[in-house]
């Protein structure tokens, strides 16, 4: 079980540590332009003979980076949200209808709606998707706070004249904590991919960055001289690390769901 | 697991059999009727077909005729008007009309459409700009009068582009349809979609080959495959494209000045009247502005960047009668522009870049994002300059958000046109800031000079001459030599791929704007075999 959930984490921070190996300029080289992939240049070069490995791995850099901080937050949003749902039954009320609004609204069409709105940029691509990603983790926390309320102990604690933010700290989040990492670890590739597919449908990160979702934009003009590279590997790449963060995920998922009942006969 | 990646697997490994096989071969090319051509140019109007508010500045009006017009050398020739003639103290512009000339619903062009429409051009005060005609006069049926309040050279310029449309059929809806006396008359204009025309039955000029064309103004890409399925004979791709291979088709690349360089903002850091932040730190050093200019490597860009399609530019007017050829450098002299900064008291600093007072040798270009030739271009000047020695950050923005940074930050910014009033427009202090024209603030009490002279020259040659004085005097001037407002990088070329059977003729140096150019000498178009 340890070894699912390592080895794909191991491979991708080794990816993502990588491109900060990089520096920050990658080298224009205009005698070596458009050349497929060779030993030289792995994944090819561009048309100013960039190197397109080293564009891709600052790209997914900038990706990982954004889906980190957006799983961050919609993962905080979701938690202060469900925590609010359980203070009060009219917030309850309000809490579930905002997630059934949200949820009832095409993710990308709401996306590209605040994205737009906030101007595009860093900024906008990350309040547009911690926007449009907490729904899912809210009705979670919500469900499982709900029936945490009237769990014994912590009838007991309010009766003993707890407040809430006691409650909240002591008995709710320790129990909410697997559900946290859970609900960050799926929402992570959700968001990198949304992120690239608005870019590349230009509401999102500016032509500046170098992110997955611009490069893919770009090649598309080449796309019909033949330079299939340009667009090829790095999507190939972004997917392959989408589905080594999912992999992990999965396994982590497994790890915290397990039976701990048990545990100490494995433990001894 | 093991499931999903054997999927994965299978999903690559059809991806990259279908990026190997063959590209599918046309069967047949060429329209099978004779008389029709279609076209891909894209650049369709978005303000429709009416001359007063614009339409037909560059290449032909097709719909429309002009008074005077322009041969494949630019020089002067008639159009509708038979003959011209400019008083002793060049207010007065008389020109005698063709008398047979009708428009295409069969009415009889006379003085009084063309009063008509210069009048209408000017109370529309859209880009053909007529505020210094003061008023137009008839006198019979075919001959007309302009009075202008000051001489001005370039009005032959406005009288070889501005199409004559008639009184009679002029109304709100003309735009969307157009009646003139041009070669062609329009059938079906479907937005978005296509135009088609077909020849105008009563039209006065020499008879020419084809009956119909079809406009189809599709995505580049969607364009280039209809070219090769045989569905096009005229077909315009953008340089990145260049390296097609189209059965039945030749390529051919046309020279321009559709300009490209970075302008330089020009005066000390201050604020104009709106309150926008004017002038750069840097670029307000003549000695910054000369250096960039002989730092960068131009040829390098054409080979590099254009693929070869282009020529190096100089100035903005490179090629055309009234460019200075004294404009040349020796560029790519980075050894040079080093010795021009260090006599201005610039030295390397720690990281290379250089340094004044405290001061870094550091901008910022900006650039439309959309654009991706300006991008490359963008980009390759940066690299250059950053190996040179001055840090130069790229930022691609909306037009809107260029608009706001442009008097201040140096832009990649392009132009070129037919008419030398663009060098007015360009570097003339009274344009300081008005929409795009001498945004970087330019102001040179000499060559204001040379151009109001050139303005008001009585001749083309004379003209021609202040023209050529305002770029470089001996002293001063607008050019490399003298205070270099801009580095102007290349002129792209322009690329078609057009019908085997079509022969084009020889075609104008083309201006800003791939596409309708090409149509200027399409009553000339001929089918061999």
């Amino acid at each position: 079980m340890k070894k699912n959930m390592l080895i794909p984490l191991f491979l991708f921070l080794v990816f993502y540590l990588l491109s900060f190996v990089i520096n920050d300029t990658i080298r224009l080289d205009l005698i070596g332009k458009n050349q497929a992939p060779s030993l030289s240049h792995l994944f090819g070069t561009d048309w100013l003979g960039r190197d397109m490995l080293l564009r891709t791995l600052k790209g997914i850099q900038l990706s990982i980076t954004l889906g980190i901080v957006t799983a961050l937050l919609s993962t905080c949003l979701g938690l202060l949200l469900s925590l609010l749902a359980t203070f009060n039954p009219l917030f309850d009320k309000l809490v579930a209808w905002l997630i059934d609004l949200f949820l009832s609204l095409p993710h990308l069409v709401t996306l590209i709606l605040i994205s737009f709105v906030l101007g595009g940029g860093f900024k906008g691509v990350v309040i547009g998707l911690m926007l449009t990603h907490w729904p899912a983790i809210t009705r979670v926390l919500r469900a499982e706070l709900l029936q945490l309320q009237t769990m014994p102990y912590v009838q007991i604690s309010k009766q003993l004249g707890k407040g809430f933010w006691w409650r909240a700290r002591h008995h709710f989040l320790p129990h909410l904590f697997p559900q946290l990492m859970v609900g960050f670890t799926l929402i992570f590739p959700h968001a990198i991919l949304h992120e690239a597919s608005i870019t590349f449908l230009g509401f999102g990160l500016s032509a500046e960055q170098p992110a997955i979702g611009i490069i893919l934009s770009e090649s598309m003009q080449y796309l019909s001289s033949g330079m299939w590279w340009l667009a090829f590997f790095p999507g190939l790449t972004l997917l392959m690390m989408i589905i080594l963060f999912q992999c992990f995920a999965k396994a982590f998922k497994h790890y915290l769901e397990r039976d701990r009942s048990y545990g100490h006969y494995f433990n001894g | 697991m093991v499931k999903k990646f054997s999927f994965m697997l299978l999903v690559i490994l059809i991806v990259i059999l279908a990026s190997c096989s063959d590209k599918p071969t046309p069967e047949t090319n060429a329209e099978s009727n004779e008389d029709q051509l279609t076209l891909a140019i894209g650049g369709e109007p978005d303000d429709g077909f009416d001359p007063t508010t614009g339409w037909g500045r560059y290449g032909s009006p097709l719909f429309q005729s002009t008074l005077l017009t322009q041969d494949s050398e630019m020089e002067m020739t008639y159009d509708l008007a038979t003959d011209y003639h400019v008083s002793e103290d060049g207010l007065t512009w008389t020109l005698t009309l063709r008398e047979d000339v009708q428009f295409s619903d069969g009415e009889p062009l006379t003085a009084t459409d063309v009063k008509f429409t210069y009048e209408k051009a000017k109370q529309a005060q859209s880009i053909v700009d007529l505020a210094n005609q003061e008023r137009v006069e008839t006198e019979g049926d075919y001959q007309v009068t302009f009075h202008l309040s000051q001489p001005q050279s370039t009005f032959v310029y406005t009288l070889q582009r501005l199409g004559i449309v008639p009184e009679h059929a002029y109304d709100e809806n003309y735009a969307e349809n157009p009646v003139g006396s041009g070669p062609y008359q329009l059938v079906e204009w479907r937005k978005g979609e296509q135009l088609i025309v077909e020849k105008n039955p009563h039209y006065y000029g020499n008879e020419f080959e084809f009956e119909q064309l079809t406009f189809l103004f599709a995505g580049e890409d969607q364009a280039i495959a209809a070219a090769k399925a045989g569905q096009v004979d005229v077909l315009s791709v953008p340089i990145t494209m260049a390296d097609q291979e189209i059965k039945g088709m030749k390529q051919i690349s046309l020279q321009s000045v559709d300009n490209r360089g970075v302008m330089l903002p020009y005066p000390e850091p201050t604020t104009n009247e709106e309150g926008e932040q004017v002038g750069n730190d840097v670029t307000s050093d003549p000695a910054i502005r000369k250096a960039l200019n002989y730092a960068v490597d131009r040829e390098a860009i054409v080979d590099g960047v254009l693929n070869g399609e282009g020529t190096v530019a100089y100035s903005s007017a490179d090629g055309l009668p009234w460019g200075n050829s004294d404009t040349t450098i020796e560029d790519a002299d980075q050894e040079r522009a080093e010795q021009i900064l260090t006599d201005a008291g610039w030295q390397r600093g720690e990281d290379d870049f250089f340094e004044k007072d405290g001061q870094k040798a550091s901008i910022t270009l900006y650039y439309p994002s959309g654009d991706q030739m300006r991008q490359s271009l963008s980009l390759v000047f940066a690299d250059m300059i950053n190996q040179f020695g001055m840090e130069v950050t790229t930022e691609g923005v909306s037009w809107s958000e260029m608009e706001r940074e442009m008097h201040a930050n140096p832009v990649m910014m392009g132009w070129g046109s037919h008419d030398p009033i663009e060098i007015y427009s360009l570097y003339h202090s009274s344009m300081q800031g008005i929409d795009y024209y001498n945004a970087n603030y330019y102001h040179n009490e000499q060559v204001d000079h040379y151009l109001d002279q050139a303005i008001h020259a009585r001749t083309e040659d004379e003209a021609y001459e202040y023209w050529k004085l305002a770029q470089w005097d001996g002293e001063t001037g607008i050019n490399t030599l003298g205070d270099a407002p801009w580095v102007w990088l290349v002129n792209l070329n322009h690329i078609y791929y057009i019908n085997e059977t079509i022969e084009i003729g020889d075609q104008k140096v083309q201006p800003h704007g791939h596409g309708w150019p090409i149509t200027d000498f399409i009553t000339e178009w001929q089918v061999v075999e």
